[in-house]
């Protein structure tokens, strides 16, 4: 069907004035709408400015104006009028950064990078005026609380606050006036300049803007959809015309502005008929209750919250499951049910719950398609992998893959939602298929808080049986509903059985599915939710029998990685001065928790790595993609060791998918460095093997490949799946958490964390702790603040923004120490494993613990928000 | 013409649609911005005197435009307690740039009323979508048809002051007199559609004033309160209160001056029983929803902060 451009619509009047940009007078056109980020990065193409929550709470499109930091998001632009506006851009002179930017790259203040130049502007302000007031007469710098009260206006999803931190502090004491010092990370200095290219800073030449129509009903039937003569719009519902939950992408449109886009999107005729839904998991496995896939058909074409396929289980009305992990299951559960019948003291069971946490990453999902060569489609995405996505698009639209080029040069983070072919990649696509032109989709804060996925909420069950006279564990069993709303395929209580004792064990999964938003995989999927539960219950075992926690685990542990961790933990003052439970009466009480974390090793055994040398330097390329956690750093600094040159010497091409010459893994399962790091040490080796060191006289082109392969009879399973092989053995963590508890306000503060990381070898140290403390950082919001709500009546989303969907701010990092035990790995090539997941499983179960070491009320609800340590509290007293 | 820098309140174009006032834009870019109207702007940042500060023998006067920030900064010495919340609200930039007459006129924060697909009282529907949903940030003091508090903290403020406000069309209105009592769902404060809050006018300082102000929420800052109390106390040489003022925020349809609380207070020495019995009687009269009961609590905790905080 052929579809026509509307005419763009006379522009309305504007008001044209003159001002100043990183010291170039410019003449803009504004609107009185407008506001100062929509005319500084789609006006004058300064996309350094990153917009990310609209609405004044994260500061990612702070700009000074006239000297002053100010939001652009909220600033109207009306107010650039005669002023002088400094960007990211505009803050090194050439290739002379600012002190504070030095300090950003050289402390690794930034992960993603995304939120790197709001930071990096403020706190430039922050520095001058702080240096102005105080100069030398505080040679220690700010303090934290003076830095977090400065910064308050900035959020950093990534969790990089303490890089941050050490970065404002270093550039206030003077520390970078002569220059940068070492610099781990090879992009940092991009992106703390504002050159770093992401997505959604793509513009190419005649490109539409896209906008999606979403369903504002729960559950419903959607009628033929009518676009209006000209509108270029596609119909992107499934053949059964359903729509499972509020926010579903309906219909997707295109025009030659994104505000005419949205007027279409919003005006478009979409005839439904709302069906009763169930959003509430405790109603939807009641007997008639609405179910969210009647038929056999539309169950098979249920979404994954989980990586990989789906165990295959069983499905009752809105259950699906359970999936079954025993060894000697049955046992496990006569053991338990005799303990109860007799009271055994040595039987713990409890209850807990969590809540669905949103990823949220500040690059929100965008894609920019071009697909105007029939024979050649290029696709901008903001991907966690290029290569994996190459292979998805080109089968989805019925390609071959080399005549799909998939490009993420940055990626504004993802923590698991990136991993898929998701609405904006195949509406873009499909449109510009359609239209012949450029398409750009890019989802605003309000939709990458809908529908992007998140980590599932859950209820868990788990009884664990004890010898009262030894505390060996005589049986397991844990029980979980996960609630991802649509999606099923979730795997928490299976988890919980890897890491204690070789007992009668029993996990059961059930999905039970709602007319909620999909969840997604969220770095270590199921990981922190199964530890909430196992690792509070086997505190509440060592409670209950007066054994040190750690003593008690590593009586269990076989790992002896984590038996490692449970010595360096033992003898941490932190620890040693941990009081007793329940002793404290005060208002503000202490505590220090515990909790351990357990990941699989995984490999991408098919990952190339292309080391050449071009013009006399060091090429390095492979279709991998580096979403702030390190990749091309970690390529850079394997091709650098081979050469001994320095790493910044090494250019690394990734973030493209370069039609085929060398796959790179995806950026999930901690699998990336894994894969990377000994494969670019195999193709820099073999190059330098042939044309040696001096490359100067290298041949120009000389290149070597290498591939991974697989760990030579170390697989836990003989077979890859989607580039994934499961390698044999655990990676480790170990968390012990201070927290203090205002027991008047019912407000939690994590005051301290030491995160224990037994992964092996690490190949980039900086990069390395600025993910664990990231992981700690997610682990906190998702402990205390970080809560999916829907609107029981509509199933809308109410924590749509940033100011409702409570993330953590520099403010609420405690001081952490990152302890890497590097051993234990050395049979893997490179000697160590990814950290990306272990790292993020056992933070939120050591604060629970830890509230509950201080109070002596146990926290079994995700988050600990105020109001329910307050009721805690309450009848705890009462008990 | 989308948009007209006023030179004066009274101005009015001929366009006879959407219009809009704007002053700082803190509140306004973001609807703007998630609904995408595109009305008539009214930008009242070139009116002259919208910025000023202006100190007289019978009060301060600020213009509808002084900002957050200088009134944080420079009322810190005269009026500490309206200074403390102030400086207490937001992030820094957001302080820069909101005005204090955009604060007190600013819409709900509620998450229906920002919603784009919802529609309330105050988004020009009816019924409450958050009595029925889900309301954890909601009043505790359950007296009008919206659930939502009100998001003015510095209306709390200056309500302790007794301040007086002035507009294009009224002047010496009290803040309850702009605010309202909420028994209009639609609307956030009682101005007229063509009324302009210009000046808000402040007694001769106090001398000798305490204040203290404390924000329950659940993170470091920047986070609109679950609770939020202030409390600004003149002492005589012996420690007896001869004068204060209380109010609590984020609890009610507007903020909540506590006369009751300020009578128990007059006369006494903040001794501890005091603070307590007066802590608790700000509680008096709440009717918490389903989900706000733990606000309650809050209130008597918050309040007894900041008492024990003005006393230290």
């Amino acid at each position: 069907m052929a579809h026509r451009l509307v005419e763009t619509q006379p522009q309305e009047a504007l008001m044209e004035l003159t001002t100043t940009v990183n010291d170039e007078a410019r003449v803009l056109d504004v609107d009185g709408t407008e506001s100062a980020v929509d005319v500084v990065r789609d006006g004058l193409g300064l996309t350094g400015t990153k917009l990310v929550c609209g609405s004044g709470v994260c500061g990612a499109c702070t700009m000074l104006v006239d000297g002053e930091p100010v939001l652009g998001c909220l600033t109207p632009a009306t107010r650039l009028r005669d002023a002088s506006v400094t960007t990211v851009e505009g803050l090194a002179d050439g290739d002379d950064l600012h002190p504070v930017q030095r300090a950003f790259a050289h402390h690794d203040g930034l992960q993603c990078g995304y939120c790197t130049p709001g930071f990096v502007v403020d706190a430039v302000a922050f520095h001058d005026r702080w240096r102005a007031e105080h100069g030398a007469d505080e040679p220690d710098g700010p303090s934290r609380v003076v830095i977090a009260e400065a910064l308050a206006g900035h959020l950093c999803r990534c969790g990089s606050y303490e890089g941050i931190y050490r970065a404002v502090a270093a550039a206030c004491r003077g520390e970078h006036d002569g220059g940068v010092g070492d610099v781990e990370r090879v992009d940092a200095p991009a992106k703390v300049t504002g050159a770093a290219v992401y997505t959604t800073d793509v513009v190419l030449p005649g490109m539409l803007h896209a906008a999606i129509r979403r369903s504002d009903v729960a559950a419903g039937t959607v009628g033929p959809i009518r676009f209006p003569d000209g509108v270029v719009g596609l119909d992107v519902l499934g053949d059964d015309r359903r729509v499972r939950w509020a926010g579903q992408p309906i219909a997707v449109v295109a025009a030659e502005t994104l505000a005419e886009a949205r007027r279409f999107a919003r005006e478009l005729v979409v005839p439904v008929t709302a069906h009763d839904f169930v959003l509430d998991p405790e109603v939807a496995v009641r007997p008639g209750a609405p179910l969210v896939y009647p038929t056999r058909g539309e169950r098979k074409a249920a979404p994954s919250a989980g990586e990989g396929e789906s165990m295959p289980a069983p499905w009752d009305g809105n259950r699906h499951g359970p999936s079954r992990s025993p060894f000697l299951g049955t046992l496990a559960k006569r053991r338990v049910g005799a303990a109860r019948a007799a009271g055994r003291r040595g039987l713990v069971e409890l209850e807990f719950h969590t809540a669905a946490q949103l990823h949220t990453a500040f690059e929100p999902h965008a894609c920019v398609a071009d697909w105007t060569d029939p024979q050649h489609l290029r696709v901008w995405l903001s991907t966690q992998g290029v290569d994996l996505m190459r292979h998805a698009i080109a089968d989805r639209f019925d390609l071959d893959p080399a005549q799909v080029e998939v490009v993420a040069e940055h990626v504004g983070g993802g923590f698991g939602a990136k991993l898929s072919l998701t609405t904006e990649a195949t509406s873009a696509i499909a449109l510009s298929r359609l239209a012949r032109r450029p398409v750009r989709l890019v989802f605003d804060r309000h939709e990458e808080l809908t529908g992007t996925g998140n980590r599932p909420g859950s209820r868990s069950r788990v009884s664990m049986l004890v010898d009262d006279d030894t505390q060996a564990v005589k049986a397991l069993v844990v029980d979980t509903d996960s609630h991802a709303g649509v999606a099923i395929g979730n795997s928490v209580a299976a988890l919980s059985m890897l890491l204690y004792e070789r007992t009668p064990r029993l996990a059961r999964d059930v999905d039970v599915v709602t007319n909620a938003p999909p969840g997604a995989p969220f770095r270590g999927p199921g990981g922190p939710t199964s530890a909430w539960s196992l690792e509070q219950t086997v505190d509440e075992v060592a409670h209950r029998f007066g054994r040190d926690p750690i003593g008690l685990r590593a009586q269990w542990d076989g790992n002896q990685k984590r038996q490692a961790l449970y010595r360096w933990a033992s003898a941490l003052p932190t620890w040693e001065r941990r009081p007793a439970t329940g002793s404290q009466s005060g208002r503000f009480r202490r505590g220090v928790g515990v909790a351990a974390g357990n990941w699989i090793y995984l490999v991408d055994p098919d990952c190339e790595v292309v080391v050449s040398v071009q013009a006399g330097h060091l090429v390095a390329s492979t279709a991998a993609q580096d979403m702030g956690t390190g990749s091309r750093t970690v390529v850079a600094r394997a091709v650098a060791d081979v050469f001994d040159v320095d790493p910044t010497h090494v250019e690394v091409r990734l973030g493209r998918s370069h039609g085929g010459t060398a796959h790179g893994p995806a950026s999930g399962g901690s699998r990336t460095t894994v894969s990377l790091w000994s494969t670019a040490v195999e193709a820099a080796t073999s190059l330098r093997d042939r044309v040696g060191t001096d490359l100067g006289r290298a041949p120009d082109g000389a290149s070597a490949t290498a591939k991974r392969g697989g760990d030579r009879g170390l697989r836990a399973v003989p077979m890859t799946m989607n580039g994934i092989q499961i390698g044999r053995g655990f990676s480790a963590a170990l968390h012990v958490t201070e927290v203090e508890v205002d027991t008047r306000t019912g407000k939690t503060r994590v005051l301290r964390v030491h995160g224990g990381i037994a992964v092996g070898r690490i190949h980039a140290p900086v990069l390395a702790r600025s993910q664990c403390e990231g992981s700690i950082i997610q682990g906190i919001g998702l402990a205390l603040y970080e809560n999916q709500v829907l609107d029981p009546h509509t199933g809308l989303t109410l924590t749509a923004n940033l100011e409702d969907y409570r993330i953590p701010q520099l403010g609420d990092t405690p001081e952490i120490d990152i302890h890497f035990h590097e051993e234990g790995w050395d049979r893997v090539p490179g000697g160590g494993v990814g950290l990306g997941e272990v790292a993020t499983v056992s933070p939120a179960a050591s604060v629970g613990n830890a509230i509950f070491n201080a109070t002596g009320w146990r926290p079994l609800t995700l988050p600990v928000r105020p109001d329910r340590l307050l009721e805690g509290l309450r009848t705890e007293v009462t008990r | 013409m989308s948009l007209t820098i006023l030179t004066a309140y009274d101005e009015r174009p001929d366009d006879t649609g959407d219009l809009v006032y704007r002053a700082g834009g803190t509140d306004l870019q973001e609807r703007l911005r998630t609904t995408g109207a595109t009305p008539h702007v009214l930008d009242l940042t070139g009116v002259p005197g919208f910025a000023a500060v202006e100190r007289t023998d019978g009060g301060t006067r600020l213009g509808a435009g002084v900002t957050v920030a200088t009134v944080a900064r420079d009322l810190a010495a005269d009026y500490p307690a309206l200074a403390l919340t102030a400086a207490g609200l937001a992030t820094p930039q957001v302080r820069a740039a909101a005005t204090i007459g955009g604060n007190l006129l600013q819409r709900t924060r509620c998450w229906y009323f920002r919603h784009p697909h919802t529609s309330c009282f105050k988004s020009g529907g009816v019924g409450c979508p958050a009595r029925d949903g889900r309301h954890l940030y909601g009043v505790a003091f359950d007296t009008a048809p919206c659930v939502h508090p009100h998001p003015s903290s510095l209306a709390m403020a200056l309500l302790t002051y007794a301040a007086t406000v002035d507009t294009t069309q009224r002047d010496g209105l009290g803040v309850g007199d702009v605010l309202g009592d909420g028994s209009d769902p639609s609307r956030d404060h009682l101005l007229a559609d063509d009324e302009v809050l210009t000046r808000v006018t402040l007694p001769p300082p106090a001398p000798g004033e305490r204040a203290a102000y404390f924000r329950s929420i659940s993170r470091f800052e920047a986070e609109w309160p679950l609770v939020e109390a202030v409390v600004r106390v003149v002492r005589d040489d012996a420690g007896t209160v001869t004068s204060c003022g209380v109010a609590i925020g984020g609890v009610a349809p507007v903020p909540l001056r506590l006369s009751a609380v300020e009578e128990l207070l007059t006369g006494s020495t903040l001794d501890d029983d005091v603070l307590a019995e007066a802590a608790h009687l700000a509680t008096e009269g709440a009717s918490p929803l389903p989900e706000t009961g733990y606000k309650v609590q809050l209130v008597e905790a918050t309040v007894l902060e900041v008492l024990e905080r003005v006393r230290s």
